[in-house]
């Protein structure tokens, strides 16, 4: 590997918060115990859809240690969404007013002395509902005659997205062959092991003291703010450790606002967490689509045209559906270039469990329609799944017309290596195949539908007169290791150890705001922002050094190792600990101090930097009993310049994980809008025994847009495998599968279908 | 419905708690006693999370009524490292990163340690199936493998 | 929310015995790995629960060349896939338990537990049948052994009554000649089947068939043995052709149950290629023991 040699950045680096971790010391939102604390409960809708006509509460309230019950009677019922630029987007109040609109939407929740009597008291809380005719699927919903899921949406369309470039007609015009096909994706769970969670304490101050277990402490922040009427500065956000968000935790929840409108009434602390069955009924899901593509090509494999349509299952409400429906159209062109691309996506309401952001974001459903396409186009025309893959990928300094500017783009090289590596496994046996896939990834959002003031991400580095760091950032670790990620940049800028900075991360009363952990983002945005935070401290601690040392003005200094010396001259220097304690007498007692941020500026539509990677799946299906054994997975991933290790190591392998879960083994099947599955038996997470070996190849790039020239790592290696395995099983069995996840009776489904067809022909 | 005193030992101190019989020993562990270590991610006895040692083996404590513990010996997380010292596998999970979000750690390194204790020589397939009852959502498992293997090959030994 | 009990701790068997049959309202208690699941959701509320967790004289494993296997009601999974002498001389039973839920359910859980759950998806029930154990249960009135496959009455339920516990499991010696094999079609290793077969066969001196046993899991309201293709393959040459018959025959006689996990006609299909497999299997076990 040809990457710069660095003292810190992609070395072997313990998580700075392991020690913790391994030893129970790391408290969860899940842990937190306050004096006094209360219990709440939720109580949910049953029906799909109905309107609330009365709630009475009296028994609840009778039932000792009962303290309070709350409806939306009792809130502002404000409606509200992260997506705050557009108010029409904004359409959820956690407890509804007037009408539930999928099953385990909240009505009520309780708060008493413990669990079992908050518990308890839900089922002595009479509601009466009017039930209305409800529907579950979008193209159900679409159409005139559907019943209205939000008062004044027609068609029950909540967003469409439109996106298009070049000559569409005329590329097709232009294309030898075309083909089209219709694929349905499903939904999927973010399944955190730590389930949603709020401690609650409004004090009679009138501050609101939230623990949360969430993505982004200031989303949260500002969520809570806009529905309780307190000013965003009395709102104090504290995510301590959080057990996983995969994009399943930066909205306002049930726990955060229930536990909130309970603490507000009582001034007293209120926890609500949710138990793993709401967690799976009632935290919104990944996407579930329904996508028709259509493609056109020229016979020597030149891409021409692509027109795809979508209809996503955005259930209930908004959340992030509207996000996902642009990003999964934006990469579902991706890696490729187009001379004609046309994209409509709708994203329609149901009443079923809403949809919303979860890792790779609209991406994989996108990847898994898109890269099998292909391999079935390659087959039809006899051509070479690489060699199309390589004539029409993206390159350096290439322009998605209107949407998006290349700038490090490793994908030939990516392409390149797993052709190797497919070749060097040679022939394999009967009903055993490997299937590629390639796709790439943002880094982090350019558009701010938060609408927030501030930069998207911001620091504070303070130099201690020991030399210790104190860094204060806004990104969240959520087990991701942006903590870690982040000393790394900050030690390597410095020249500093990764055991001399103390990461503050994680509260919004001493953090700078920043949007947090979701998009790929942190290791960019936030990454530049330590960068320009640590360069700023640096430079005025050399000033010192200049100083002190009285050296040539034409003589470089730097920090390396907590060695502060000339570049030119290394063994000329002096301590890093040493200068830092002149510099402190020198500025009157006063720390040094550095400040960074960055917001993505003339970066396109999308996101300033795109990962790229290309993935092969090594895959066995019995053809008796349809089973499938994953055998292999390797990945050659371009990422810039890696920065924390072992933190890329454990996102490969996690994302490979997710996403061959949603690829073969999680479903989320529902009938009449309730979910089946509810629990760890029936939803099928993988597990140690079927994790197979995941290898990463790493290609080197240098993304000038990313801190040394990183990008994302983690949320894009999620995107390519249930099209890889799709492909793999093509490759085995030459059945094509267009239904997620790949169950054993769909793969028997298609192979006696395949019988058929060919007993026709003959 | 009367309770009953519980008399066992958790990490090597002895406690006495007024429980109810229903109480389960995971909830003895965390609300009684306090060690917030071990926690808890269903309702189905499926995640492993609540994993800690009675006498030496695995067992999921969120399905372990505590009053059955009456004489034993329990082990959560906190009892792995002394003075200060952290224990082999612990050492290992470090060096491999073999965690991420960290809510399954806790569970995990209780169902590493019983398995390293029982096992001799055992295979790569073996270390897998020894975590089979617990749940990663983050990591994929294979760091969580390497780690368990390095320990079962002597690469770690008691400080 | 478990709802409250009154604890009772029997010192002995004859104890436990005696409490179970002096209260009405009463559960029994081991491992608890089946039990505490349902009592949490509030689906069974015994007045009385009897843990006979500590009651040693049923925790054994016993083994004799004429007698056979005995293991006693209160031994743990984990004992049993942990034991020397049933790894020798049943290693079906060994391998099945290696596949039972996970490690720690194992060491907590028992033999007795799950035999008396009567889950027709439990591993141990279709296995036992088919190296043709019996099941010895009673109460302070008196003891009784049935064959296993007599025990399971219906989903969840045995011939058990009020005041009896389940006291060992029985498995004849080891014959000359005989195969056993067991497996269970999941997603994940760890889990219950979605269907099962367990298949054994005993082989004349000549090589053609003595007796086979069929028995599936999860395909109707106890483990079910497809009597209808043992008799089939009595007496007769074994090969592929004839294993596939009885596949057949199996896949008809099921009553397996639609869930979200498979359809009807994919868990008989399946059922059908298990039984193939697993008749081989044992066949060939058979031919080399």
């Amino acid at each position: 590997m040809s990457h710069a040699k660095y003292s810190v950045i992609n070395t072997h680096v313990h998580n700075i918060d392991g020690v913790a971790k391994v030893t129970g010391r790391a408290t969860y939102t899940f842990d937190v115990n306050l004096p006094g604390m209360l219990h709440g409960k939720i109580l949910r809708s049953p029906h799909p859809h109905a309107k609330i006509l009365s709630i009475d509460t009296t028994r609840a309230l009778e039932l000792p240690g009962v303290k309070i019950v709350v409806t939306g009677k009792d809130t502002l019922g404000i409606k509200q969404g992260i997506w705050r630029r557009y108010e029409e987007l904004c359409d959820e109040q956690v407890l509804p007013l007037e009408k539930v609109r999928y099953i385990g939407e909240p009505v009520a929740a309780v708060a008493a002395i413990t669990e079992e009597i908050a518990e308890a008291a839900l089922d002595l809380i009479d509601v009466e509902y009017e039930v209305l005719p409800a529907v579950y699927e979008p193209l159900e919903a679409i159409k005139k005659e559907a019943p209205t899921i939000h008062e004044g949406v027609e068609r029950n369309v909540n967003v469409t997205r439109h996106i298009e470039w070049g000559d569409v007609d005329e590329a097709f015009e232009e294309a030898d062959y075309i083909r089209e096909d219709w694929f349905k994706c499903s939904g999927q769970a973010h399944m955190c092991m730590e389930t949603r969670a709020a401690v609650s304490s409004f004090t009679p101050e009138g501050k609101l003291t939230c623990w949360a277990s969430t993505q982004s402490a200031y989303y949260t922040q500002g969520l809570l703010a806009g529905v309780l009427g307190l000013r965003e500065g009395d709102v104090r956000v504290l995510a301590p450790y959080v057990g996983g968000g995969f994009g399943g935790k930066f909205e306002l929840d049930a726990a955060m606002f229930c536990s909130a409108v309970m603490s507000m009434k009582l001034f007293k602390p209120v926890k609500v967490v949710f138990s793993r069955e709401e967690d799976f009924i009632a935290s919104k899901r990944r996407t579930p689509m329904f996508y028709y593509v259509r493609t056109g090509i020229k016979k020597d494999g030149t891409f021409c045209a692509r027109e795809s349509r979508m209809f996503s299952n955005g259930g209930a409400y908004t959340g992030m559906g509207a996000t996902a429906l642009y990003l999964s159209g934006f990469f579902h062109s991706f890696p490729y270039k187009w001379r004609g691309y046309r994209y409509d996506g709708y994203r329609v309401y149901t009443n079923t469990l809403p949809s919303t952001s979860m890792r790779g974001f609209g991406a994989p459903q996108a990847m898994f329609c898109s890269e099998q396409q292909i391999d079935w186009i390659c087959a039809d025309l006899g051509l070479d799944p690489f060699e199309v893959r390589r004539k029409n990928g993206h390159t350096e300094g290439y322009e998605v017309p209107g949407q998006a500017f290349i700038a490090s783009c490793g994908l030939e090289q990516c392409i390149n290596e797993i052709e190797k590596w497919v070749k060097s496994k040679g022939k394999l046996p009967a009903n055993r195949g490997i299937g590629i896939s390639s796709c790439g990834f943002m880094s982090g959002g350019i558009f701010n539908w938060f609408d927030s003031p501030y930069s998207f991400s911001s620091a504070v580095v303070t130099i201690n007169v020991d030399g210790t760091v104190e860094l204060h950032v806004g990104c969240q670790d959520i087990g991701q290791g942006s903590n870690t990620t982040m000393a790394i940049i900050a030690a390597e800028t410095l020249g500093v150890k990764v055991e001399d900075i103390r990461v503050h991360s994680g509260d919004t009363a001493h953090c700078p705001a920043d949007l947090g952990a979701w998009g790929s983002r942190q290791t960019l945005m936030a990454g530049n922002a330590v960068k320009m935070a640590c360069e700023d401290a640096k430079k005025q601690l050399l000033e010192f050094a200049y100083a002190e040392m009285g050296i040539n003005i034409v003589y470089d200094l730097d920090i390396k190792d907590r060695w502060v010396h000339i570049v030119a001259r290394p063994e000329r220097g002096l301590k890093y600990e040493e200068l830092v304690k002149k510099a402190l007498r020198a500025k009157d007692g006063q720390r040094i101090m550095g400040r960074g941020y960055y917001t993505p500026h003339r970066k396109g539509m999308i996101s300033p930097a795109y990962s790229y990677m290309m993935q092969a799946v090594d895959a066995e299906v019995d053809p008796e009993t349809g089973k499938i054994k994953i055998h292999e997975v390797m990945t050659a991933h371009d990422c810039g310049q890696p920065i924390n290790q072992l933190g890329l190591i454990g996102q490969l392998e996690g994302a490979a994980s997710m996403a061959l879960g949603y690829a073969y083994l999680e479903d989320m099947p529902m009938e009449d809008g309730k979910l089946m599955n509810p629990n760890l038996v029936d939803y099928k997470v993988i597990k140690a025994p079927e994790m197979p070996e995941a290898g990463i190849i790493e290609i080197d790039t240098y993304e000038p847009e990313g801190p040394y020239g990183a990008k994302e790592a983690g949320e894009g290696l999620t995107n390519p495998t249930a099209a890889a395995l799709g492909n793999a099983i093509y490759s085995a069995m030459g059945i094509q599968m267009k239904e997620l996840p790949i169950t054993p009776e769909r793969v028997l489904k298609a192979l006696r279908e395949k019988k058929e067809q060919e007993a026709q022909k003959k | 419905m009367e309770k009953q005193v519980l008399r066992f030992k958790v990490n090597g101190d002895e406690y006495e708690v007024f429980i109810h019989p229903k109480t389960l020993l995971a909830e003895v562990i965390r609300d009684h006693l306090g060690l917030t270590g071990t926690k808890r991610g269903c309702e189905t006895v499926s995640c492993g999370a609540c994993t800690v040692n009675v006498n030496g083996k695995s067992v999921k404590s969120c399905s372990v009524l505590a009053i059955q513990c009456e004489g034993m010996e329990v082990t959560t997380v906190e009892g792995l490292e002394k003075n200060g010292k952290l224990s082999p596998i612990q050492r290992s999970f470090l060096d491999h990163g073999s965690y991420q979000c960290g809510f399954c750690t806790p569970g995990m390194l209780m169902s590493a340690t019983a398995f390293i204790s029982e096992a001799k020589n055992p295979t790569k397939e073996q270390v897998k199936e020894s975590i089979e009852g617990n749940i990663c959502r983050c990591t994929g498992y294979n760091s969580i493998v390497r780690a368990i293997e390095a320990v079962t090959q002597g690469k770690y030994k008691e400080e | 929310m478990i709802n409250d009990f009154h604890y009772l701790k029997p010192a002995s068997l004859k104890d436990a015995l005696a409490m179970y049959a002096e209260h009405d309202d009463c559960k029994v208690i081991c491992g608890g790995q089946s039990l505490l699941i349902v009592m949490r959701q509030g689906m069974v509320a015994p007045e009385f629960l009897l843990d006979i967790k500590h009651v040693k004289e049923l925790s054994y494993i016993k083994y004799d060349d004429k007698d056979g296997l005995r293991i006693g009601a209160t031994t743990t999974h984990r004992e049993i896939e942990k034991s020397d002498i049933i790894a020798k001389k049943y290693p079906v039973l060994v391998a099945m338990e290696e596949k039972l839920a996970s490690i720690q359910t194992r060491n907590w859980g028992t033999i007795g537990g799950n035999l008396a759950h009567a889950d027709p998806a439990g591993d141990p029930g279709p296995v036992l049948i088919a190296l043709k154990a019996e099941i010895k249960f009673g109460s302070s009135s008196g003891e009784k052994t049935v064959p296993l496959d007599e025990f399971f009455v219906d989903y969840f339920e045995t011939k058990m009554e009020h005041g009896d516990l389940v006291l060992e499991v029985h498995v004849p010696a080891p014959e000359a000649k005989f195969g056993c094999a067991y497996q269970k079609f999941n997603l994940l290793d760890s889990d219950m089947g979605i269907v099962a077969a367990a298949a054994s066969v005993a082989l004349n001196a000549d090589g053609t068939c003595k007796e086979a046993r069929i028995v599936l899991g999860n395909a109707g309201p106890v483990p079910l043995r497809v009597t209808k293709a043992e008799d089939l393959l009595k007496g007769k040459k074994l090969d592929d052709k004839i294993f596939a018959e009885a596949g057949g025959i199996a896949s008809e006689e099921a009553q397996p149950v639609a869930d979200i996990h498979a359809s009807e006609e994919h868990r008989r299909h399946v059922l059908g290629v298990l039984t193939k497999r697993m008749l081989k299997k044992a066949f060939e076990q058979a031919q080399k023991a």
